[in-house]
């Protein structure tokens, strides 16, 4: 019985959405991107998200590359260039949601330190995207994924 | 960018690969070369906005030698720096080092505890010999 339970939860796979983040090295809000796909991938939403690196889809490593196509994909970009959502779009990606770290720098009126250490602000900065992040992957989710 | 630039540069493209701690290593010991062991002599590049087209990031990477840092065996940073703008003086691998210092282990992604940054320092270490090497060439030409 215990064995049987365990291998039908195993088997239903739970709806996943991709969070692809800007991680810029040069900006402030690329390193609050990035902790905010930490944030959302390991605390908020461990079991509905799965992390995926840039760098991989432009330097054709395939299983990266797949999963953004199977996938519904959420973009974090940190500055106006909006690297990771013209990464993705260009690997012909679903995406789903786009998340602009400076407007919500604007709105919560929150300034991160520098790039190496986003400070106090820029972790509550990283804690507030975080948040609207997981509400827009836990709609992606009850939305069937569609 | 680059005609501001009035003596010889070095641009470090890490990998910062967001799916390994390694890749949080490689992103450390760049900016501790930045910042600390090599301010005037280096500059980073953005890896995303490079692969995304930057044009200033892929001239400077074009007339500049680089060094790539690189969190696993997959060397993205490498592969996309040679697809748009040229083959990388140099590739440190952040995994290969770590088999010199079976000691040392990556474990977070996010924030480093002390002997992750010890790891980060050994690779900023040799980053920064690779530095040294490119610009000594350099001079020697």
């Amino acid at each position: 019985m215990q064995e049987s339970q365990q291998v039908s939860s195993q088997s239903v796979e739970k709806p996943k959405v991709a969070i692809i983040a800007c991680a810029g090295m040069d900006k402030a809000l690329g390193s609050v991107a990035r902790t905010t796909a930490f944030i959302v991938t390991e605390k908020l939403r461990p079991d509905n998200t799965l992390l995926v690196c840039i760098p991989p889809l432009v330097a054709d490593v395939k299983p990266n590359a797949e999963l953004i196509k199977k996938y519904p994909v959420v973009t974090i970009d940190g500055c106006a260039e909006r690297c990771a959502t013209k990464i993705v779009a260009k690997a012909g990606a679903r995406i789903r949601g786009r998340i602009f770290v400076p407007q919500s720098a604007q709105t919560y009126n929150l300034k991160p330190n520098t790039a190496s250490d986003i400070g106090q602000e820029g972790e509550k900065l990283a804690e507030k995207i975080a948040e609207e992040t997981a509400v827009l992957v836990s709609k992606l989710c009850e939305g069937g994924l569609k | 960018m680059i005609m501001a630039l009035s003596k010889d540069k070095v641009g470090i493209i890490c990998c910062s690969g967001e799916e390994f701690p390694e890749g949080t290593i490689s992103r450390v010991a760049t900016r501790l070369v930045l910042e600390k062991l090599k301010p005037d002599e280096t500059v980073t590049l953005c890896l995303p906005l490079f692969l995304a087209g930057g044009e200033d990031e892929r001239a400077f990477a074009r007339v500049f030698p680089t060094i790539a840092v690189d969190g696993c065996s997959k060397k993205c940073a490498e592969l996309g720096t040679t697809k748009f703008s040229g083959k990388p003086v140099a590739t440190i691998v952040v995994s290969e080092i770590m088999k010199n210092h079976p000691e040392l282990k990556a474990k977070s992604r996010e924030k480093l505890d002390a002997q992750e940054m010890q790891l980060a320092m050994k690779v900023a270490e040799e980053i920064e010999k690779k530095v040294d090497e490119v610009l000594c060439k350099k001079v020697n030409k």
